[in-house]
């Protein structure tokens, strides 16, 4: 049996639970974070350790911001969020550069290189260069919680925020990880020195040029950086590499030299150097930009020439591959002809039942990002844009000063978005005389992450009770004078209020509040069915796309036959009010 | 013992596929293998498709599965088996649930749910079992159990010990629901009709 025992102090763990490992075993105290695929995960693995807060943030920044606090006041402190989240946080991020901290800072970015659920794919490696702090790729897991434990020493060492950044591929993928112990440390709090902490111009001066003296240190550092190092291998071919592509290298060129960079923000000039000069052919391969690329060919060392590295997509095995000159046996191309399967909104989904609403009065929708964003989709097809998180609005607001009317445009905005970056907007509509009509998809969690809390909700990250944030009274507050609460599975009522909101002159609010169906699973509730005397075959429930109401229509028939999959159905009863037959009914019990 | 074993698991969002692929990753790590597995979840509960990957032997280096060096492939539903089947190499397996689910949205002008996959996959791998597996799980006293039955299946066709495998179901399954999935385990280990051909 001992075959079956795994070695001690082992798991297997993602790159976003490592991470989380990392700072526990650092000695974390407080760690913040927004909600964000794929940087979830970490902040969820710390609400179960012991010893730290683990906190949601309404934002990126907040989060950031919360964290660099406690690194002020002597604390090890982390802040994780996607990659988008730093953009929101950058604000923060550029000027704590100067600021410096006491205690550890890290800051994890998680980067979506093919979007796999996000609206962009930048390279936030750009940040590290932006900020002047230094950059840390790792490429497994093991990495992670390491490279997350040298992050707060590096912190502390050079007193600067650390930038910690992993991709989808990193976040998301299990391998092992040894254990180690946490180590305790005290933070001994705020002490005052206002030319370190206050950023007014003559302070932040004095502070640049530390930045730059700090970066000079950092590059000295980062050439015997025990994460920069050569791994010889038959010596004509070596590849300069970071992050996951270490990976594909490995296994398409497993006997290449390998100058693996883990700090790759400065770049250790003369390893990088001598490196290139025990090679034949040298190659960067990294994935999105050039970040090291442009860096090594400005300081005038020689690459090998390559077909083009992609700027777009996840890299490969195959990809590095073909970059490489590596042959493999062809691969086989997929079936073309399958239909795809994208995915969608729930059975039951109060999102669902609003977008139909919308549809019906045929109003231009300025979305914003959340599960509603599906409404994208046919057949609802039920968003006309949508940018970033809390663009919804102003966009809105924009486009009603350019039309002149505010009556045949709606901005739809989730709960926790609204909470994220909603409400700014929302007083710039209010203050410059908007007549916006703004409706909050309240389904009282942030639905899209996995069903996170927020001030919202009532709860705190590890559960605990807390002031609940009436958003509501949010309106009221700024100004905003007609404010209304429906169900949004009352078609009727919902349609009256957002065609009064858009007929009114003045800024309204609709907040359309349904429990996300997921969080309610718990609650039976009697499936629908249709009633096949009743039906006249119009279809008109297929045009809200319920998967649970399946087209069973025989082929060539054009009357429309439909069936609802009683396993899959809600019981919302969304589709019996749009039946204009009344074909669609309440199953019996036992039905 | 260099060679590395490549397991995909394919299936829609909801189906339990992460938690099928932690088993077979706490399966292979167990038995004393380097392991990696990877899956892209964001999407995970919105009835989307999903697919999680396993690796396991003396090092492993890629998360991801190289282009055509599938091994086994495992698929809870079968068009999801037919999307990912070219991905498996010569002489490589498919081990597929015999559960259609259509797409729950209809993309216009998209193609309709094939009716001959299994055909299809006969024709992509050169072995293919299909199993009925709610039916047994149901025989094994959940029909929810579905997923066990097929790593059942796929126990009798990679390289790890039993003891491997009932481990890691200890280890990934809440201990209410862990006799029925041992029993389902075994139900798709001994099936006969899987027999490589
Ligand atoms: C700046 C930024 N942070 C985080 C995300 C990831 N994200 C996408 S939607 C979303 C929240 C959606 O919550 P909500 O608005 O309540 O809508 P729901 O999904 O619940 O319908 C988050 C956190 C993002 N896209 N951009």
């Amino acid at each position: 049996m001992s075959s079956v025992s795994p070695p001690a102090l082992c798991a297997l763990l993602s790159g976003d639970e490592a991470i989380a490992r990392g700072a526990f075993e650092a000695g974390v105290l407080v760690a913040t974070a927004y909600p964000g695929t794929p940087s979830t995960e970490i902040l969820e693995a710390l609400t179960e350790c012991p010893g730290l807060r683990a906190q949601w943030a309404p934002n990126e920044k907040v989060a950031l911001e919360v964290a660099l606090g406690a690194a002020l006041a002597g604390a090890r402190a982390m802040a994780s969020m996607k990659h988008v989240g730093l953009n929101v946080a950058s604000d923060t991020l550029v000027t704590a550069s100067y600021t410096g901290v006491r205690g550890g800072l890290v800051v994890v970015s998680a980067d979506d290189p093919g979007m796999h659920s996000s609206q962009n794919e930048q390279d936030n490696r750009h940040y590290a260069h932006l900020a002047k702090i230094p950059l840390l790729e790792p490429s497994d897991s093991q990495e992670a919680k390491d490279f997350a434990v040298l992050g707060f020493e590096l912190s502390e060492q050079f007193d600067t925020p650390v930038l910690l950044r992993i991709t989808t591929r990193t976040a998301h993928s299990k391998s092992l990880v040894r254990l180690g112990e946490r180590t305790e440390r005290a933070a001994e709090g705020f002490s005052r020195d206002p030319a370190k902490t206050v950023m007014v111009p003559a302070h932040a001066r004095r502070r640049h040029e530390l930045v730059e003296a700090r970066m000079a240190k950092l590059a000295e550092y980062a050439e015997t950086c025990p994460l920069n190092r050569i791994e010889r291998g038959d010596g004509r071919t070596g590849v300069i590499v970071s992050g996951i592509a270490y990976q594909y290298v490995k296994e398409v060129r497993p006997r290449a030299s390998v100058l693996k960079l883990g700090l790759t923000h400065p770049l250790p000039e003369r390893l990088i150097r001598r490196f290139a000069r025990s090679v034949e052919r040298l190659y960067v391969v990294e994935e999105l930009d050039p970040f090291i690329e442009g860096q090594v060919r400005a300081m005038g060392v020689k690459l090998a020439r390559a077909p083009t590295q992609a700027r777009t997509g996840e890299l490969s095995p195959s990809a590095v591959a073909r970059f490489l000159g590596v042959r493999r046996r062809k691969s086989r191309a997929g079936a073309a002809d399958l239909p795809p399967r994208p995915p969608t909104l729930c059975p039951g989904c109060g999102h669902r039942a609003l977008l139909t609403v919308l549809k019906g009065l045929k109003v231009f929708v300025s979305g914003d990002i959340g599960c509603y964003t599906l409404g994208v989709q046919p057949p609802l097809r039920t968003m006309d844009t949508c940018v970033c998180m809390g663009a919804s609005i102003g966009v809105a607001h924009g486009i009603e000063k350019v039309s002149g009317r505010s009556d045949n445009i709606v901005a739809v905005i989730g709960d926790s978005t609204f909470v994220h970056s909603g409400i700014t907007p929302l007083i710039d509509v209010i203050y410059n005389r908007g007549a916006t009509t703004v409706i909050i998809l309240d389904n009282e969690t942030v639905a899209m992450t996995g069903h996170q809390d927020h001030p919202g909700t009532g709860k705190t990250a590890s559960g605990e009770p807390t002031h609940r944030l009436l958003l509501e009274d949010i309106c009221r507050a700024v100004g905003v004078k007609h404010v209304s609460v429906v169900d949004p599975y009352d078609l009727r009522s919902t349609r009256e209020l957002v065609r009064a909101a858009l007929q009114r002159s003045e800024a309204s609010v609709v907040i359309a509040r349904r429990r996300c169906v997921l969080l309610d699973r718990g609650r039976v509730r009697r499936p629908f069915r249709v009633d096949a005397e009743q039906c006249v075959g119009c279809g008109q429930c297929l045009a809200h796309g319920c998967p649970a109401i399946a087209d069973v229509t025989p082929p060539g028939s054009r009357r429309k036959q439909v069936r609802i999959v009683p396993e899959l159905c809600a019981g919302c009863g969304v589709c019996a009010q749009i039946c204009p037959e009344g074909a669609i009914v309440e199953a019996a019990s036992g039905e | 013992m260099s060679r590395i074993t490549n397991v995909a698991i394919a299936g829609v969002g909801g189906q339990g596929i992460i938690l099928a692929g932690d088993i077979v990753a706490q399966a292979a790590r167990s038995a004393g293998h380097d392991v990696k597995k990877n899956e892209v979840h964001g999407m995970a509960q919105r009835g989307g498709a999903v697919v999680s990957e396993i690796r396991y032997g003396k090092r492993i280096y890629s998360p991801l599965i190289p282009d055509g060096e599938v091994d086994v492939l495992m698929a809870l539903e079968l068009l999801e088996g037919l999307r990912h089947a070219h991905r498996v190499r010569a002489g490589g397996m498919v081990i597929a649930n015999e559960l259609r689910l259509p797409p729950a949205v209809r993309v216009p002008d998209s193609p309709e749910y094939p009716d001959d996959i299994t055909e299809r996959l006969r024709g992509a791998a050169e072995n293919v079992a299909v199993v009925p597996a709610a039916e047994l799980a149901r025989r094994a006293g959940n029909a929810r159990a579905a997923n066990t039955i097929l790593i059942g299946v796929l126990s009798r066709f990679v390289d790890l010990p039993v003891d491997a495998w009932k481990s890691a179901l200890r280890m990934c399954l809440r201990p209410s629901l862990l006799e029925v999935n041992l029993l389902a385990f075994d139900l798709g280990r001994r099936r006969r009709k899987t027999a490589k051909r």
